[in-house]
C-alpha cells in the first residue's frame, strides 16, 4: 500500500467516522433537534455553493440565479411527494431524481441561449432567468402562488415516530448525497470532461482551437451545476416541509456566490469551509441579534481586502488524493493489479503524397468593404514547411482565421485531405486536423504543462462524463494511456521535466513551444504557426528553427508559418507565399522571394531596388 | 388613449429615476468594470438625509437636497477609497462581493439606527397637477422629468467637453494607457464616484418624492432595476442607461396598467433578456469581439 492509498484510506475512515459521531450525538441527545437541524442546513449549502462553483469556479462564468435552479428541483419534489400516494422511503428519492432532472432540464433551456452571452451580460442573463423562475412559481396554482408550498413531508418527521430516529436519518440521507456530490465534481474536475470546462475558463479561444466544443462544454457544466442544485432544492423542501418562492429570489443567489467566492473560486474544498462558517456564523452570532448582520458584512468585506482571492484561492484539501487512491486501492484490492492501459488513439497513416493535404481555391473574406482576404489560391504538400510572410496588416493571421473557421470566409473553400471543411466550427476543424498556435501566446495559463497537453488530447478520448464521474476502468486506461503520450510528447521537446509546472510560470520561450506542443497533441495534418519567433532573441531563434524541423520529421506534418524573421523563414521553409493588401502577390522558393522586386516593393517602398536580403544587413 | 398615455408619463416618470441612478452605475463600471452593488443604498443613505433634514431639521427643500447631495458623495467617495481602491488589482469578482458586503453593511447599519420601520416622507410642493389635452401630468412628476432631463444634458456636456470628462473616457477606454499618458486615474474614479453618488443623491429625492416611505431596505430594488436599465442600454454606454432606464419605466408602467401588477417583474426581466439575446451587448452597446 503506497502512502498515498494510506492518506485516502485515512479520509474515508475520516468521513464515517465523522457521520457516526455525529450519529452518535444526535442519538444521545447531546445535539438538539435544532443543532442537527442547522447541520443539515449546512450541508443542502454545501451542496449549493460546490455546484455553483462548478460553473463560477471551474467554467469561470459568473452565474447570479443559482437559486432559481435549487427553487425549480424544490417545487418539484415537493408537488412529487405531496401528490403520489407512495411510502415517503420509496417517492423521496424519486422526487430529489426529478427535482435534479428538473433543474438540470431548464439548466440546459436556459443555458442554450444564454451561454451566447460573455462575462457580466451572462451573469446579468442568469440574473433576469432567476427571477423569471421566482416570479412564475409566485403566479402559479400548482406551487401555492405566493402564500408558498405548505404540508410538505419532513424528513425530520417521517421517517420514525421517534424525532430523534427521524432526525438522524434524514441527516444520513443528506449527509451521504452531499458526500456523493462532492465526490462527483471532484472526480468530474479531474477527468477530460473537466479539464475541457476549465481550459473553457483559462482561454475559451485557444480551448477552441484545441479541438474543445466549448459551447457543449459551458452547457455540460451548467447543466451539471443545475441538476446538483435542484437536487440540493428537494433537500431544503424536504427539511423544512415549507416552500416560499420569495426566498429563491437574486438574495439568495448572492448569498450562495459569496460563500462561494469567500472559500476560493474553483476551490470545492474551500466551498465546503465557507458554507459551513457562513452558515453557523449568524447563529453563532445570534447573541448578538442585532449587530450580526453588520458584524457578518463586515468580515466579509474586511476578508476580501485582505484575501481577494478568497480563503483557499483554487487550492483543494487532501480529498483529491482521497479519491484518487480509493480507487487505486479498490482496483489493487479486487481487480489484481495488471489493470492494463489503453491508447485510445492511433497517429494518422494516411498517405497522402502526390495531393495537397491543405488546398485553399478562391478564399475571401470582406469585412464590410475592406477585403481583408481576396482570391486566396494557396496549397500545402505533406510534409512541407511554407512560409506565408507579408508586411503588418497584409491578412496573414487573417488567413489563418479563416482555415480554422474563427471566421467564415465569404467566397472560396478549403480543402483538408480532400475533403472540404469550410463552414465547419474551429473544434471540428481542428479534429480534422488543423491545429494551429497564436501570435500572442494563449495557453491554460493555470492549468499544468501537462494538463495543457492533456486538454488537447481530449477529442480523442471517448468515455462519456459519467463514466468520468464514476472512474470507471474505461476511464482510467483512456486516461493512463493519454499520460503516458503526453509525456511523451514533452519529451520529444525536453519539456519532461516542466510537466507538473504551471503553464503561466513557465519561461517565455517554454511557453512558445508548450503552446506548439499542444498543437501537435491534437494530432494534426496541418500545423499552423503564427509568429513562433516573435520575441525570441536569436539563438533561441535558431533553438526554434531546429524544434520545426524535428516537427516535420518526426510527426509527418504539413507547416504553414507565419514569420517576420527573414532568417528562420529564408533558413527554413521550402516555399514561400507573400501576402500584401490581402493578396498573394508571390510565392516560390526563398531565393526567388528574395529577389522579387514586387515582394521588395511591398516590404521596402516602391522606390528601393536593393534586395531584401541586402537590405536587411545594411 | 389617456389612460395609455398617462400610464405613458408614469413610466416616464419612474423610469427618468431609473435611468438617474442607472447614470451611477454605468459610469462606474465603464472604468473600473465593477458592478457597484453598494449604488442602490445610496438611494437609501440618500432619502434619509432628506427626511431627516426636511423634518428634523426643518431646513427648506433646496437646502436639504443640497445636504442630501453632498452626503451621498462623502458615502459614495468614501466606499470607494476605503473599500474599493485597494482591490483595484484583484480578479473582479472580489470587488464585486466587497460591493454586496457594503451594501449589507449600509442596509444593517440603517436598520439599526433607524429600525425597520418605513418613515413617511413629507409633502414638498402641493401645487396642483397641470394638464395637456385631457392628460393630467402631477407636478412632481413633470419637475421630476425636467430636472432628470437637464442633469442628464449637463452630464453629457461635461463628460464631452470638459478636461475631466475627457480624462474619464480615457480612463474607461484604457485604464493603463490613460495612465501613462498622465491622467490621474485615482482622481477620476473618485471624480466618477462623486458625480454617480451625486446623482443618486437627486435621483433619491426625486423617488421618495415619488414613492413616499423611507426604509432601509428600499434602494434595493430601484437599484436593481437602475442597474438592469444600464445593462439592458449597454453597460459603460451613458446615453444607453439613459434610453435603459426610460425604456424599463415605461414597460414596467404598461404591464401594471393592462398585464399584471405581479408579472411586471417579469417582464422587465423578460425584456432584459430577449435584448440581451438579440444584441448581446444592449441597447446601444458594440459588439467587440476578441482579437485571435
Amino acid at each position: 500500500m503506497n502512502k498515498k492509498t494510506k492518506a485516502i484510506l485515512l479520509n474515508f475512515l475520516a468521513l464515517i467516522s465523522l457521520f457516526l459521531l455525529v450519529t452518535i450525538l444526535m442519538a444521545s441527545g447531546m445535539l438538539s433537534n435544532y443543532l442537527s437541524n442547522i447541520l443539515v442546513t449546512v450541508l443542502i449549502t454545501i451542496i449549493m455553493t460546490a455546484s455553483l462553483n462548478v460553473t463560477t469556479g471551474l467554467l469561470g462564468q459568473l452565474a447570479l440565479g443559482h437559486a432559481g435552479f435549487m427553487a425549480i428541483g424544490g417545487y418539484v419534489s415537493a408537488i412529487f411527494t405531496k401528490n403520489v400516494a407512495m411510502d415517503i422511503g420509496l417517492s423521496l428519492p424519486i422526487a430529489l431524481l426529478l427535482g435534479g432532472l428538473a433543474a438540470a432540464l431548464f439548466g440546459m433551456l436556459i443555458g442554450i441561449p444564454a451561454l451566447r452571452l460573455q462575462g457580466d451580460y451572462l451573469a446579468i442573463i442568469t440574473l433576469g432567468f432567476g427571477e423569471i423562475i421566482r416570479v412564475i412559481i409566485e403566479n402559479l396554482q400548482i406551487t401555492g402562488g405566493a402564500a408558498g408550498l405548505t404540508r410538505i413531508a419532513r424528513m425530520s418527521r417521517v421517517f420514525s415516530p421517534d424525532r430523534t430516529v427521524s432526525n438522524i436519518v434524514q441527516f444520513a440521507i443528506v449527509f451521504w448525497i452531499t458526500v456523493l456530490v462532492i465526490a462527483s465534481i471532484f472526480t468530474l474536475g479531474r477527468s477530460r470532461h473537466g479539464r475541457a470546462i476549465i481550459s473553457i475558463r483559462e482561454n475559451a479561444i485557444a480551448a477552441e482551437a484545441t479541438g474543445i466544443p466549448t459551447t457543449r462544454y459551458k452547457l455540460l457544466a451548467f447543466t451539471i451545476a443545475a441538476f446538483f442544485a435542484g437536487l440540493a432544492g428537494g433537500l431544503f423542501a424536504h427539511q423544512n416541509g415549507i416552500l416560499v418562492a420569495k426566498e429563491f429570489g437574486f438574495n439568495k443567489s448572492i448569498e450562495y456566490l459569496v460563500m462561494v467566492v469567500l472559500g476560493g473560486m474553483g476551490s470545492i474544498t474551500g466551498s465546503i469551509i465557507a458554507s459551513f462558517v457562513l452558515v453557523a456564523l449568524p447563529e453563532m452570532l445570534r447573541a448578538l441579534s442585532e449587530y450580526r448582520l453588520i458584524i457578518y458584512s463586515l468580515l466579509l468585506i474586511i476578508m476580501m481586502l485582505f484575501r481577494p482571492a478568497g480563503l483557499l484561492g483554487t487550492q483543494e484539501f487532501s480529498l483529491l488524493s482521497f479519491w484518487e487512491g480509493m480507487e487505486r486501492f479498490f482496483h489493487t484490492v479486487f481487480r489484481g493489479k495488471g489493470e492494463k492501459t489503453r491508447m485510445p488513439f492511433q497517429p494518422r497513416y494516411d498517405v497522402w503524397n502526390d495531393k495537397p493535404v491543405l488546398e485553399t481555391s478562391k478564399l475571401g473574406i470582406a469585412f464590410g468593404g475592406l477585403k481583408a482576404a481576396d482570391n486566396i489560391n494557396i496549397h500545402l504538400m505533406n510534409d512541407e514547411i511554407v512560409g506565408l510572410i507579408g508586411p503588418n496588416g497584409a491578412g496573414k493571421t487573417t488567413f489563418f482565421n479563416l482555415l480554422t473557421g474563427v471566421y467564415l470566409p465569404t467566397e472560396g473553400q478549403v480543402t483538408l485531405l480532400g475533403k472540404p471543411i469550410m463552414g465547419k466550427q474551429t473544434h471540428e476543424i481542428n479534429q480534422e486536423g488543423i491545429s494551429r498556435t497564436f501570435q500572442n501566446i494563449r495557453l491554460f495559463k493555470s492549468m499544468s504543462a501537462l494538463d495543457n497537453i492533456k486538454v488537447a488530447f481530449h477529442s480523442r478520448m471517448k468515455y462519456s462524463p459519467i463514466s468520468g464521474i464514476l472512474r470507471n476502468s474505461r476511464c482510467l486506461s483512456e486516461e493512463r494511456g493519454i499520460d503516458i503520450r503526453a509525456r511523451e510528447l514533452l519529451r520529444v521537446f525536453s519539456m519532461e521535466h516542466e510537466a507538473d509546472t504551471i503553464a503561466g510560470s513557465l519561461p517565455y520561450g517554454q511557453q512558445r513551444k508548450l503552446e506548439i506542443c499542444r498543437a501537435l497533441a491534437s494530432n494534426p495534418k496541418v500545423l499552423l504557426l503564427d509568429e513562433p519567433a516573435a520575441g525570441m532573441n536569436p539563438s533561441e531563434t535558431v533553438e526554434l528553427m531546429n524544434t520545426i524541423k524535428l516537427i516535420r520529421d518526426q510527426f509527418a506534418v504539413a507547416i504553414l508559418l507565419i514569420e517576420h524573421d527573414m532568417k528562420l523563414v529564408m533558413g527554413i521553409c521550402e516555399r514561400i507565399y507573400v501576402l500584401n493588401y490581402g493578396k498573394i502577390i508571390a510565392q516560390g522558393t526563398p531565393a526567388e522571394i528574395r529577389n522579387n522586386p514586387e515582394v521588395i516593393a511591398a516590404y521596402l517602398g516602391q522606390e528601393q531596388v536593393r534586395p531584401l536580403e541586402e537590405a536587411r544587413h545594411a | 388613449m389617456t389612460l395609455f398615455f398617462s400610464q405613458l408619463i408614469n413610466g416616464l416618470h419612474v423610469g427618468i429615476i431609473y435611468a438617474l441612478i442607472a447614470l451611477g452605475y454605468t459610469m462606474v463600471y465603464g472604468i473600473v468594470k465593477l458592478i457597484n452593488f453598494a449604488h442602490g443604498d445610496i438611494i437609501m443613505v440618500g432619502a434619509y438625509t432628506a427626511v431627516i433634514t426636511l423634518v428634523s431639521l426643518n431646513v427648506p427643500p433646496v437646502v436639504a437636497l443640497l445636504l442630501t447631495i453632498l452626503v451621498c458623495v462623502i458615502f459614495g467617495v468614501t466606499i470607494e477609497r476605503v473599500a474599493y481602491k485597494p482591490l483595484r488589482s484583484s480578479p473582479r469578482i472580489s470587488s464585486l462581493i466587497t460591493a454586496i458586503g457594503v451594501s449589507m453593511l449600509l442596509q444593517n447599519t440603517a436598520l439599526l439606527v433607524f429600525g425597520a420601520a418605513s418613515r413617511p416622507f413629507p409633502t414638498i410642493f402641493s401645487i396642483p397637477p397641470l394638464r395637456f389635452a385631457g392628460i393630467q401630468i402631477s407636478f412632481v412628476t413633470a419637475l421630476t422629468i425636467v430636472v432628470s432631463l437637464v442633469l442628464m444634458l449637463l452630464l453629457q456636456t461635461f463628460i464631452k467637453t470638459s478636461k475631466a470628462g475627457k480624462a474619464m473616457r480615457a480612463a474607461s477606454e484604457d485604464y493603463n494607457t490613460a495612465q501613462l499618458m498622465g491622467i490621474n486615474v485615482n482622481n477620476t474614479i473618485t471624480l466618477t464616484f462623486a458625480i454617480g453618488c451625486a446623482l443618486a443623491g437627486i435621483g433619491a429625492f426625486l423617488y421618495v418624492m415619488a414613492y413616499p416611505a423611507v426604509s432601509p431596505t428600499m434602494g434595493s430594488l430601484p437599484g436593481l432595476k437602475a442597474f438592469i436599465a444600464a445593462v439592458l442600454g449597454g453597460i459603460g454606454i451613458i446615453p444607453g442607461a439613459m434610453l435603459g432606464g426610460v425604456v424599463m419605466g415605461i414597460a414596467e408602467s404598461l404591464t401594471k396598467a393592462y398585464i399584471s401588477t405581479q408579472l411586471s417583474d417579469a417582464v422587465v426581466y423578460g425584456i432584459l433578456i430577449v435584448v440581451l439575446l438579440v444584441k448581446p451587448t444592449g441597447l446601444l452597446g458594440k459588439q467587440t469581439r476578441e482579437k485571435v
